[in-house]
């Protein structure tokens, strides 16, 4: 065998495997999709494929059972809230940690490093006990506060990354054209790591959109629910309609998708930026 | 006047506040409220009663937390080996010049965007016994023998949720791995090839030993995600059954607090759960906290 066919060969192997592990990946979400176009007679019978006559009133069926109109603005107000207070706490204390110079900063830097250390499924009931003494159980504000809290040790060390990438004179020249330190942070050196925001709210954004544990715990009442607690209660409660339950779990899943279908570039990189530094 | 000390510049301290509060109050107090109420008798709701350590001699007496601890271990140590085997073949495929590169990457990533909740509720489906699609492939290839009760036979269901977690992950930890490989010099294989090494012994010279803190990094991650965030899935696809056969330390732990309203045995499990995981996040934060040349 000469050199050349041999390398096709392996070619041809690298793909097949490839290839395999891509259906695997994503015909079960397409499946999702298909069945959730199928009526109950069909989703039992053809199994596989599209569906020969594809209908939308699972979807609307889905969207009034399971009041999923509310809480699809649940989990933009809990995911967007939680972005909005996370982004400058962990913005300001990275900073603050990569570029000036204070006493006790390595002590900080570690103190909130630990976070790493204690990992959210150990924390879920005593999380539930101090909420439930601050009042903050049953709220979108507890859960807001709380996934903030769980994103800074990451989130801290991600953007810290990213800052001490920067030029050193940076902060100087800022001062010289007449900022106060805070205003030359904001208006200067932020959108320098701009690369850092964007992985952050696309880490976190993700992690909270998607977050099941603490909100379980935390929500009680069915209006203040997120989404994938909603996906979770209606699948109890809709055993048998499948076609429906498909078209639930679409309508959660499609936002998401075409997010990442459209920027899964910067979706792939961000997720890798943190871990990989490490 | 600067006489004797210098002023103390609080604006550093300024930046770090807001992190150090909302970490203090969430994270640190949680942790130690955990521990100070794994020596209470409480059940949420009424006046808590110090017991000492009976919450943790009751949860080492009771085997069904080791065998929830048990299912933990296998799923955490399965998990870990499958997810970061694969991903690291794929990435090493992926690395080179393939057709269709982007597609594949893109694809096989897909899951990782997906919640556990769609993941689970979804699976259970792909698992079901009559229509699911594993069963309905196993009879289209003609091998009805193979078809199994994958969530309902106690022998296999703990494999079946297994399945579920590395298809979730796996192209979270390919794209770690192709980044690492994407970031070992050239030169190390043009220098290796001109000697002579063939592609595998690269693969056990170069590319291995380059990639160690990837590796170890990769590693540590699935084992404590394993340990620690395996509520979700086995909630969801099984809720730990049938017969306990897919009882995990988390779902024990919740039902403990929620169901049986035993928030002080509950926090001492947790405790204990912590102990196991706090090795692997140590050593994680030891390499996360390493010097980078930067003064911290």
């Amino acid at each position: 065998m000469t050199f050349k066919t041999r390398r096709t060969l392996w070619k041809c192997l690298w793909t097949f495997i490839l290839l395999i592990f891509f259906v695997i990946s994503v015909y079960p979400v397409v499946w999702m999709f298909f069945g959730s176009l199928k009526d109950t007679n069909e989703f039992y019978t053809n199994i596989w494929g599209f569906s020969t006559n594809p209908s939308w009133s699972n979807y609307a069926k889905a969207w009034n059972n399971a009041a999923l109109g509310e809480k699809l603005i649940n989990n933009i107000i809990v995911t967007v809230g939680s972005l909005l207070v996370l982004i400058p706490v962990n913005s300001f204390a990275s900073y603050a940690i990569a570029r000036l110079k204070f006493k006790g900063k390595r002590w900080i830097y570690m103190y909130l490093l630990l976070g790493i250390m204690i990992p959210t499924g150990v924390l879920g009931i005593p999380t539930f006990t101090v909420a439930l003494n601050m009042g903050l159980n049953n709220s979108h504000l507890g859960l807001i506060l709380v996934y903030a809290a769980q994103s800074i040790a990451m989130g801290v060390f991600i953007m810290r990354s990213f800052f001490v990438t920067l030029p050193k004179a940076l902060e100087e020249a800022a001062i010289v054209d007449g900022c106060t330190r805070f205003g030359s942070f904001v208006k200067i050196i932020l959108p320098l790591a701009k690369a850092g925001v964007v992985t952050q709210v696309i880490f976190n954004g993700l992690t909270i959109w998607n977050e099941y544990f603490m909100a379980n715990i935390m929500i009680t009442s069915q209006h203040l629910q997120t989404l994938p607690l909603a996906i979770a209660n209606f699948t109890g409660q809709h055993t048998t309609d499948y076609p429906v339950l498909f078209a639930a779990l679409s309508i959660a899943t499609l936002p998401v998708i075409v997010i990442y279908v459209i920027c899964q570039k910067s979706f792939i990189e961000g997720v890798a930026a943190g871990a990989v530094k490490g | 006047m600067r006489i004797g000390k210098r002023k103390i510049d609080t604006f550093p301290y300024l930046m770090c506040l807001p992190a150090i509060i909302l970490f203090t109050i969430f994270i640190i107090l949680p942790f130690f409220d955990g521990l100070y109420m794994s020596f209470f008798k409480w059940d949420g709701f009424s006046e808590p009663e110090f017991i000492g350590l009976r919450n943790y001699s009751n949860s080492i007496h009771d085997s069904l937390f080791w065998l929830s601890m048990k299912h933990t271990f296998i799923y955490a140590i399965l998990v870990t080996v499958i997810k970061n085997v694969l991903a690291f073949l794929l990435a090493y495929i992926l690395v080179r010049k393939v057709p269709f590169q982007t597609l594949f990457r893109t694809g096989i990533y897909l899951p990782v965007t997906l919640s556990y909740v769609v993941i689970g509720v979804l699976w259970s489906w792909v698992y079901n016994p009559t229509f699911g699609l594993i069963n309905s492939f196993l009879t289209m290839i003609g091998k009805e023998e193979w078809i199994l009760g994958w969530l309902s036979d106690p022998d296999i269901a703990l494999y079946s949720v297994v399945v579920v977690d590395v298809w979730k992950w796996l192209g979270y930890h390919m794209v770690l791995y192709l980044a690492g490989m994407q970031a070992i010099s050239k030169d190390y294989y043009e220098a290796a090839s001109i000697d002579g090494a063939n592609g595998f012994k690269q693969l056990i010279h170069i590319t291995i030993p380059q990639l160690n803190s990837t590796i170890v990094v990769n590693v540590l991650m699935s084992l404590t995600g394993a340990f620690a965030s395996n509520y979700d899935i086995v909630n969801v696809m099984t809720g730990g059954g049938p017969a306990n056969s897919t009882e995990v330390s988390l779902t024990y732990i919740v039902s403990n607090a929620f169901r049986y309203s035993n928030m002080g045995k509950a926090n001492a499990m947790s405790m204990i759960l912590f102990a196991f995981v706090f090795v692997f996040g140590f050593i994680q934060l030891r390499i996360m906290s390493r010097e980078d040349g930067y003064d911290v």
